[in-house]
C-alpha cells in the first residue's frame, strides 16, 4: 500500500489541517469582538474556550483509537482526514466497502488492489464534499428562515433518514456475515461489546462508555478473530 | 486580536459583524476544505499510474449516493438548530459532530451559564468549537500521525494482516447495533435487518450481479416498507445520531 502514503496525499493532510487552523483562529477573533456587545466577558471566552478543549479530549482519543484501527486498511493520510476529521468512521468504512462491492472487490482480501482502494479513496472523498456541499447551499438558506425547508413533513423526517442509515448499515453488515467464519466471529464480539457498552453507559449514567464503545467493539472483535485464526 | 476594548459597539451591529465575517470566511474555508480533501483521491486516480477508467468512479459513486444521498441532506437539516450557521461552517468540516462537538458546545453554554437559543449561547458554542478542534487536531497529528504510523512499522505482519482482513466487520457490527440503539425505531430495524437478510442470503447467491447494487436496494427497500407500514401519528423527529 505504497500508494495509500503518497507525499501528495500528506500535503493535502497538511491542507486540511491548516485550513480548519485558519478557520478556528478566524471565527475566535470573530467571535471576541462580538462578545461585548452580547453581554459576554473575556473570561466567558476563555471559560467556554476551556470547558470545549476539555470536553473533547475524551471522544477525540476515542476516534484516535478507532482511527489506528484502519490505518492498516486506509494509510494515515486517508484515515487522518476522512475518519480523524471530515467524516466519521461508520460513514467512510460503509462507503468505501459499497465502492469496492462495485469494482467486485472486498476490503483488506487479496482482491483489495491498490485501484480499488483509489476508487473507495475518490468516493468516500466525493461523499464528503456532498455533505459540505449541502453545508454551504442549507446553511444561508436557512439563516433566512426558509419556512419551505423546515415544513418537511415530520413523520417522513423522522423514519426516512433512519430507515437509510438503518438499512444501509445492515446491508453492510449482514454482507460480512457469509465471507468466512472469523468475519462472522468478529462481527458478532464487536456487536455484543457495543450492545454491553450502551447498556452499561445507560444504567450507570456514564456517556464515555457511549463514546468509547466503538474504539472498544473494534479492538475486542480484532483481539477474538487474532485468537480465533491463531487457534 | 484583543479589539475588546474598541468602540463600543451595540448589540445588532457586533452581531451583524460576527454574522458577515462567520459567513464569509466559513464559505471560503469549507469550499478551500473540500477541494483539497478531494485533491488528494483526484490526484492518486489521474496521476497514480493507475488503470481506472472514469466509468468505475461513476458508478461507484452512484452506489454510494443511492446509499447515503439522503443523509447528506437531512444531517445539515438536523443539526442547524443546534449549531447556528456558523457552528455549521465548522462543524461539517471537523466532523464527528455528535459525539464530540456537540458535547463540546453544550458543556460551554453551561459553563457560562447561556440560555439555549440565545446571542451568548451561539458565541459560547462557536467558541468551544474552536477550543475542541485545537485539541483534535493535536490529538490527531500526534496518537494517529506519529504513533499510529510508528506502531503500524513494528507490529508483526501478522497481526496487521488480521486487522485488515477483519476490521471491516469490526467496525459494522459495532455500528449497526449503534445506529438501532440510538434510532429507536423497532419496525424500521424489523424491517431493515429482514429485507438486508432477504437480499444478502437469498437474492445475492441467485443474481449474483446484484451484489453492485445490493445496498441500495435494501436501502430503498427499507424505506418503503418503513414508509407504507408506518404507524400514524409519528412522534416528533429524533435527531440523527450516528457519528
Amino acid at each position: 500500500m505504497a500508494l495509500a502514503n503518497n507525499p501528495v496525499l500528506w500535503i493535502c493532510v497538511a491542507g486540511v489541517f491548516g485550513v480548519i487552523i485558519i478557520q478556528s483562529v478566524i471565527f475566535m477573533n470573530a467571535a471576541r469582538r462580538a462578545a461585548p456587545s452580547v453581554g459576554m466577558s473575556t473570561q466567558d471566552i476563555k471559560t467556554s474556550f476551556r470547558s470545549g478543549a476539555v470536553s473533547a479530549i475524551g471522544p477525540s482519543l476515542a476516534v484516535c483509537l478507532v482511527a489506528i484501527a484502519l490505518l492498516g486498511l486506509f494509510g494515515a493520510p486517508a484515515v487522518l482526514v476522512r475518519i480523524g476529521l471530515i467524516g466519521s468512521a461508520a460513514y467512510e468504512v460503509s462507503a468505501a466497502s459499497v465502492s469496492a462491492g462495485t469494482m467486485g472487490a472486498k476490503l483488506g482480501d487479496a482482491s483489495y488492489t491498490q485501484s480499488v482502494f483509489a476508487v473507495a479513496f475518490f468516493v468516500m472523498s466525493i461523499g464528503g464534499a456532498m455533505w459540505m456541499l449541502a453545508t454551504l447551499i442549507l446553511t444561508p438558506l436557512l439563516r433566512k428562515g426558509d419556512a419551505k425547508i423546515r415544513s418537511v413533513n415530520p413523520a417522513a423526517m423522522a423514519i426516512v433518514p433512519a430507515a437509510a442509515l438503518i438499512g444501509a448499515f445492515s446491508c453492510l453488515g449482514l454482507t460480512e456475515l457469509p465471507k468466512s467464519g472469523t468475519h462472522l466471529l468478529s462481527f458478532a464480539v464487536s456487536a455484543a461489546v457495543m450492545g454491553v457498552c450502551l447498556l452499561l453507559a445507560k444504567r450507570l449514567g456514564t456517556s464515555w462508555l457511549r463514546e468509547w464503545g466503538l474504539g472498544f467493539s473494534i479492538v475486542v472483535g480484532l483481539i477474538a478473530a487474532y485468537l480465533a485464526v491463531g487457534a | 486580536m484583543s479589539s475588546i476594548t474598541s468602540a463600543p459597539t451595540t448589540s445588532s451591529t457586533g452581531m451583524a459583524d460576527f454574522n458577515r465575517t462567520t459567513s464569509r470566511w466559513g464559505q471560503i474555508t469549507m469550499i478551500a476544505g473540500l477541494l483539497i480533501s478531494i485533491a488528494g483521491p483526484l490526484y492518486l486516480v489521474f496521476f497514480g499510474g493507475l488503470d481506472i477508467a472514469a466509468a468505475q468512479l461513476w458508478i461507484a459513486f452512484a452506489a454510494v449516493a443511492a446509499t447515503f444521498g439522503i443523509i447528506w441532506i437531512v444531517e445539515p437539516l438536523t443539526y442547524y438548530p443546534i449549531l447556528g450557521p456558523a457552528g455549521m461552517y465548522q462543524a461539517f468540516m471537523i466532523g464527528n459532530i455528535s459525539s464530540k462537538l456537540l458535547p463540546a458546545a453544550l458543556i460551554a453554554q453551561t459553563n457560562i451559564g447561556a440560555k439555549p437559543g440565545s446571542k451568548r449561547a451561539e458565541l459560547a458554542a462557536v467558541v468551544a468549537i474552536c477550543g475542541a478542534a485545537v485539541v483534535h487536531l493535536f490529538s490527531l497529528a500526534f496518537f494517529v500521525g506519529l504513533l499510529g504510523t510508528w506502531l503500524i512499522s513494528v507490529i508483526p505482519p501478522s497481526v496487521l494482516l488480521v486487522t485488515r482482513l477483519y476490521v471491516l466487520p469490526a467496525v459494522l457490527g459495532a455500528v449497526l447495533v449503534q445506529a438501532i440503539v440510538s434510532m429507536k425505531q423497532p419496525r424500521t430495524t424489523v424491517f431493515a435487518l429482514l429485507v438486508s437478510a432477504v437480499v444478502v442470503f437469498v437474492v445475492l447467491p441467485l443474481v449474483p450481479s446484484l451484489a453492485m447494487v445490493s445496498t441500495a436496494i435494501v436501502v430503498l427497500g427499507t424505506i418503503l416498507l418503513s414508509w407504507i407500514l408506518r404507524v400514524k401519528r409519528f412522534p416528533a423527529a429524533p435527531a440523527i445520531r450516528q457519528e
